[in-house]
């Protein structure tokens, strides 16, 4: 699956993380700007690329701004920007 | 069911990552995540979503994790309990209620919910936040609506509101339907909940109006601020002579269940029922308070 | 704390959102200003306002925070966020501030990135797609970088023959030409009118490349002059952050190393603006400011003539003053063009 439309969700509160989904003419394309990119950076990009594997998108441009957030919001965050993307009334209860 | 200690319930905004991440590190008897008045209409998939989540993973410790719902007038309310029932949420609590019905709609929801996600039936309870003159007058068939039910809360924001008058320091306003919840409570064998006390810079107010609610009889307060759980909890704490009293009852429990007898006495009176579960509630509130230990003696300080 | 939308329209929303603004040291309500907000957020505790933000278009405006709630900027990022998402709820993902430089840290903070800083303003984006996907996008040509590469700047409203002059020369003395024509919208010509009559009146040079300036260029109307000293120049200081965007954000990656300008004998404000440029851009770019071209009558050409004419119904004196591909566009549209007016 690709994502089309622009998407934007989580905040850039202390703890939160925001993300900014957009189309991409190139696959996967991350940017991650965290405090804790040296150290974590790892972690947290496993954690959104395992979250887009089980929404099956393959074509996805994700900007993420990272303020410290623990996996489950960073999890959270990433659902809801792809549920706003794709139009999704209803979540996806077979993959959350 | 054995009935639990619910002196405290911390309000925690939904939409807060870093507030939802922290809500267990306070000690508060329950945790209430709130999905309603504390997010905005735009963020109400997103604060659904991030407290799915954290219940997933994060650890509460013993705390009763809540969460208010969007009411059945909302589009939100069927996705809340769907993913709430998901999550394992140990109750849902419902805004606004007027009647026994919105309840017992609530509950079919979730029984959908429960079998839909291979919950076990039964297992996600049910409260009701009383807001409204009607609420207060209905309040023991609210309490009486379904098994389920757990407890009864004041909201008193707008309740006062429906009744044309405002939050006043002595809470003269609220007499009424204190009573009411209480008394429906009470005889519907379900908790109370006393409403919030917004100012919370106003410490002496806050433990005045607590003082105030626990000599009423109420189970504990809505609290919005981790500051105000201490002064809860202490005015909470059972007194050395009322713990003495209570750990005598036990012992006279436990004396005629070995003697095989049926009647239970203590210093020439008889033990009733009532006087045993009031025994055993000051327990459960001096062993949370720290005052004894497991096996009942004084932790000396 | 709850936080809620105001109508600025009502006089009781307004007035306090003023009086909370002036008393934090914003001052410069100008009426084009203030007409230009969205939406206004306010944040209240024990009913009094702790913190502001407005939407106006893709920018942020009007932030405020009172010193008491700031939390260590825990509510600066509250009140950023807010926008953001409501901002997007609008579909706007892109976002510009304008700020003072001491607030620069503060919005890096929360994600957004340095376009241009002088010594009394800065202007900094967030959001998809930035200045880089911007830069992505743009046609290149094969090594670019040991090319000489010239751009100009025009709003072409419309492109007369004063335009083609320039373009053509710059074709002359360059490997190839950026044309960014001005995306904003305020003038008689639609962007995509004069878009497309740039790209028709120097189609036959063909290292000329005609792109659109999207945000990165002169966005003078953008500009809120609210945080200035009153006795600051507004547009020499927007010419200073202009340049100074350009010349790093812009020419800099493109390795854009001459900008070509039309001298201005009539108009003040460009006049400042080409002063500011030969100030900032020197020694990367250099700045060549040409001589405008007259007509055949001797006089100097300029759109502002040409506006004027459509206005008289003056078709035989425009023909004077533009290429073909644009009078052909001024003759079939003369109508349209003058209801604008």
């Amino acid at each position: 699956m690709k994502i089309e439309k622009t998407a934007l969700a989580g905040t850039v509160e202390s703890s939160d993380i925001q993300f900014t989904l957009s189309a991409s003419d190139n696959g996967i394309q991350i940017d991650l700007d965290s405090p804790v990119k040296d150290l974590y950076g790892k972690q947290i990009i496993q954690v959104i690329e395992d979250t887009l594997k089980a929404y099956n998108i393959e074509s996805v441009k994700v900007k993420a701004i990272d303020k410290g957030a623990l996996d489950c919001v960073i999890k959270a965050r990433l659902v809801t920007a792809i549920q706003r993307s794709l139009g999704m009334d209803e979540p996806n209860w077979e993959v959350l | 069911m054995e009935e639990r200690l619910r002196r405290t319930m911390m309000f925690v905004p939904g939409n807060n990552a870093g507030m939802v991440r922290d809500a267990g590190i306070y000690g508060a008897d329950s945790i209430m995540f709130d999905l309603e008045d504390a997010v905005s209409l735009a963020e109400k998939d997103s604060a659904r979503m991030l407290v799915y989540q954290a219940l997933q993973t994060q650890d509460y410790g013993d705390a009763e994790l809540v969460v208010r719902i969007n009411g059945n007038d909302t589009k939100y309310f069927h996705d809340d309990v769907f993913a709430m029932v998901k999550a394992g949420i140990d109750v849902i609590r419902l805004p606004k209620v007027e009647s026994a019905e919105m309840m017992q709609d609530l509950v079919k929801v979730i029984e959908e919910a429960e079998k839909k996600f291979g919950r076990e039936p039964g297992s996600t309870h049910v409260m009701a936040a009383i807001e409204s003159a009607r609420g207060v007058l209905k309040s023991l068939e609210i309490a009486e609506s379904t098994d389920r039910m757990i407890g009864l809360a004041l909201s008193a924001e707008d309740y006062t509101t429906d009744l044309k008058t405002k939050r006043y320091v002595d809470g003269v306003e609220l007499e009424f339907a204190r009573n009411m919840i209480l008394n429906a409570a009470r005889a519907a064998g379900i908790a109370a909940f006393d409403t919030v006390f917004t100012k919370v810079d106003d410490m002496d107010g806050f433990k005045k109006e607590t003082e105030h609610i626990y000599k009423l009889g109420f189970d504990g307060k809505s609290i919005i601020n981790p500051r105000q759980i201490d002064v809860v909890n202490k005015i909470y704490e059972p007194t050395r002579a009322e713990i003495e009293n209570a750990l005598d009852v036990e012992a006279a429990l436990e004396e005629a269940h070995r003697k095989n007898s049926g009647v239970i006495a203590l210093n020439g009176q008889m033990v009733d029922r009532p006087v045993a579960l009031r025994a055993q509630r000051v327990i459960r509130l001096a062993k949370a308070s720290n005052l004894i230990n497991e096996e009942g003696d004084f932790i000396e300080e | 704390m709850e936080v809620r939308e105001i109508d600025l329209h009502v006089k009781r929303n307004f007035d306090r959102w003023h009086s909370f603004l002036i008393e934090h040291g914003i001052s410069g309500f100008a009426p084009q200003e203030t007409a230009a907000i969205d939406r206004t957020f306010i944040w209240n505790e024990a009913g009094q306002i702790i913190a502001t933000g407005s939407i106006a278009g893709n920018i942020l405006k009007y932030i405020a925070i009172d010193d008491a709630y700031q939390n260590g900027g825990a509510m600066f990022n509250q009140v950023v966020s807010k926008l953001m998402n409501e901002a997007a709820q609008l579909g706007r993902f892109h976002l510009f501030v304008f700020t003072k430089p001491k607030y620069i840290k503060s919005f890096s903070y929360v994600g957004f990135h340095l376009l241009a800083e002088v010594e009394d303003g800065a202007v900094l984006e967030t959001g998809t797609p930035d200045i880089n996907d911007y830069l992505d996008q743009l046609p290149k040509i094969n090594d670019q970088h040991d090319k000489k590469i010239a751009a100009i700047v025009m709003n072409a409203n419309p492109f007369t023959l004063g335009h083609r002059y320039l373009v053509e020369k710059a074709s002359r003395e360059n490997d190839s030409v950026y044309v960014f024509v001005v995306s904003q919208d305020v003038s008689l010509f639609k962007f995509d009118e004069r878009f497309k009559l740039v790209k028709a009146g120097t189609e036959d040079l063909k290292n000329v490349i005609v792109v659109p300036g999207k945000e990165y260029m002169v966005s003078y109307a953008t500009f809120p002059a609210y945080f200035l000293k009153d006795d600051q120049n507004v547009g020499r200081f927007q010419a200073k952050l202009d340049a100074e965007l350009f010349k790093n954000k812009i020419a800099a990656p493109l390795n854009i190393t001459r900008r070509y300008l039309g001298s201005e004998p009539y108009s003040k404000t460009t006049d400042v603006y080409n002063d500011e440029l030969s100030k900032v851009l020197p020694p990367e770019v250099e700045v060549r400011i040409i001589e405008r071209k007259k007509n055949v009558g001797g006089k100097i050409i300029t759109a502002t003539q040409v506006r004027e004419a459509i206005q008289r119904d003056d078709l035989s004196m425009i023909k004077n003053f533009v290429p073909e591909t644009t009078f052909d566009f001024i003759k079939e549209n003369i109508g349209l063009l003058k209801d604008r007016f």
